[in-house]
């Protein structure tokens, strides 16, 4: 079974975990399959984007983390 | 074929002919996709079709394929359907409402302005070098938005649509105003009609340019009654009245037909199936005639905006698009408009009759889908090219400062009530498709700024 994450069926307030290890807020979708909008909550690359929001390609997108 | 010659040769307005090579030939084709689609302003839709931020319709301009769209701050656009990194068409969908358009091919991502905000692997692949500011989806170049009806144009040199339509305007009026005459303004009932027909796109231009010399071609349908009253095609009574006339505007290539009632003269009731919807109209006339004054003596028949846009301004009320597909092929495109505060069931009622009457499944159509479908499959071989087509009804009899009962119409008219038929109209078309053809500039173009008056017309002796 494929883990591939489906980004139409995100939700705002998803998080998601990326390729990088950074973790994200999903923050709207415009349901392109391509796309999310999410807000940056950790960056082990690049802590000075957190807190930023910006547009997810897809195939950054490693994982969902259950809430909590 | 020779590259020049177009007004001197393949369309000869003192002979009152015209080569079959510009509706069959393909290189002529190819030259009208830059030298008139990329030129003249064309509609796109209408403003009713995309009422809310992130609203969008897909158009076409020519050959091109556009989104027109509204964005998040309600101002309107028309962008080339075309992703900027491959070309592929960023939207897919005849219409909907968006937040961006997305390319399928490699991702690149527009806002609904039209900028580019999402391209894939910005920071590693592009090493964020990549200047995003300059890859946003190609604008049309001037965007008017004329009572609702949106028009546009790729060329940064055309006049303004005002300038561009001219005193044509009021005869435009016809198909866009409420029917009041009131700035209620009109809506699009429906979706939009759209079919691919096996013949040049001049064929069908010209046809509305005002083409009523084919009226046989429609007589089954007048007699099968499929007009609002049960009789004919349409309600008749006022043209039975009315000086039937056909108006051209040389200098811009603008024409239409028009019916104009003697002073004081009211419009007969028409829409006899339905009191309600012939009640409406019967108050929409009274209103209107009190606006408008005399003006409201006219009352519009088909037209056509130039190059390719068909106006209907009246049963039933619908603007087509002839948009070109190759020298042998046009896709036609069909409005249908309704006041906006016409109640439901006018609208209702004014949308089986439009159904009924025109678009692929129109009864009135068809009739003429046939006719341009044959006349141009039997115009393509090598022996018919070599015979041109004949235009010369008419040729000479045009009036300029025509006035009737104390009406002044713009334009230059021809006064067919008694002569039955003319086609004053149909040359004017294919004077401005030459001129169009054969200017390199709108400094050519726009001719009424160099006051000429000359436009290869030749008069009858007074």
């Amino acid at each position: 079974m494929s883990d591939l994450v489906n980004t139409r069926e995100l939700t705002p307030g998803t998080h998601i975990v990326l390729v990088d290890g950074a973790v994200a807020e999903v923050v709207s979708n415009p349901l392109d399959g391509v796309w999310v909008v999410a807000r940056y909550l950790s960056s082990p690359v690049d802590p000075s984007v957190v807190g930023q929001e910006e547009m997810i390609f897809a195939q950054d997108i490693a994982g969902v983390r259950a809430p909590g | 074929m020779t590259e020049a010659g177009y007004r001197t040769g393949l369309v000869d307005l003192a002979k009152g002919q015209i080569s079959r090579e510009i509706f069959v030939n393909d290189e002529i084709y190819v030259q009208e996709q830059e030298r008139l689609f990329a030129r003249a302003w064309l509609f796109v839709g209408h403003e009713s079709q995309i009422p809310n931020p992130g609203d969008f319709f897909v158009s076409c301009m020519g050959e091109e394929g556009v989104i027109l769209c509204r964005d998040r701050a309600g101002q309107i656009h028309v962008f080339l359907n075309s992703c900027r990194h491959r070309g592929m068409k960023v939207c897919r969908y005849d219409e909907g409402n968006t937040p961006v358009f997305t390319c399928p091919y490699h991702g690149w991502s527009y806002s609904t302005d039209g900028k580019l905000v999402g391209v894939p692997y910005f920071r590693e692949a592009y090493h964020g070098a990549l200047d995003r500011s300059q890859w946003g989806l190609v604008e049309v170049v001037q965007l008017c938005n004329y009572k609702g009806a949106l028009w546009a144009t790729w060329d940064p040199t055309a006049p303004s649509f005002h300038e561009y339509l001219g005193d044509f305007a009021r005869y435009l009026d016809l198909s866009l105003d409420s029917w009041d005459g009131g700035d209620g303004g009109i809506e699009v009932l429906g979706g939009i009609q759209k079919w691919i027909i096996p013949c040049n796109w001049k064929f069908p231009a010209e046809n509305f340019s005002g083409d009523s010399y084919h009226n046989i071609s429609h007589r089954s349908v007048d007699l099968v009654g499929i007009g609002p009253s049960g009789s004919g095609r349409r309600d008749t009574r006022e043209r039975e009245l009315a000086r039937r006339l056909q108006v051209s505007f040389y200098e811009r290539g603008h024409q239409t037909g028009v019916y104009v009632l003697p002073s004081g003269q009211p419009i007969p009731l028409a829409y006899a199936h339905s009191p309600v919807v012939s009640e409406y109209f019967a108050h929409c006339e009274e209103q209107r005639r009190r606006r408008q004054g005399e003006w409201g003596r006219v009352i519009g028949s088909p037209g056509e905006v130039f190059p390719n846009i068909a106006l209907h301004p009246r049963q039933p009320r619908t603007i087509a698009v002839w948009h070109p597909r190759g020298a042998h092929k046009t896709e036609c495109w069909r409005w249908y408009f309704v006041d906006k505060a016409a109640p439901q069931q006018v609208k209702d009622f004014l949308r089986d009759y439009y159904i009924r009457y025109s678009g692929p499944a129109g009864l009135t159509e068809q009739d003429d889908m046939e006719n341009w479908n044959y006349a141009h499959a039997a115009s393509r071989g090598v022996i018919a090219r070599r015979y041109p087509y004949s235009y010369e009804q008419g040729q000479g009899y045009e009036r300029d400062n025509y006035e009737f009962d104390g009406l002044r119409l713009p334009g230059t008219v021809m006064d067919i009530t008694e002569a039955k038929s003319s086609e004053h109209n149909l040359r004017n078309l294919y004077r401005r498709w030459a001129e169009f053809m054969e200017a390199e500039s709108w400094d050519e173009l726009a001719t009424w700024r160099r006051g000429d008056q000359n436009h290869g017309i030749v008069r009858a002796a007074e």
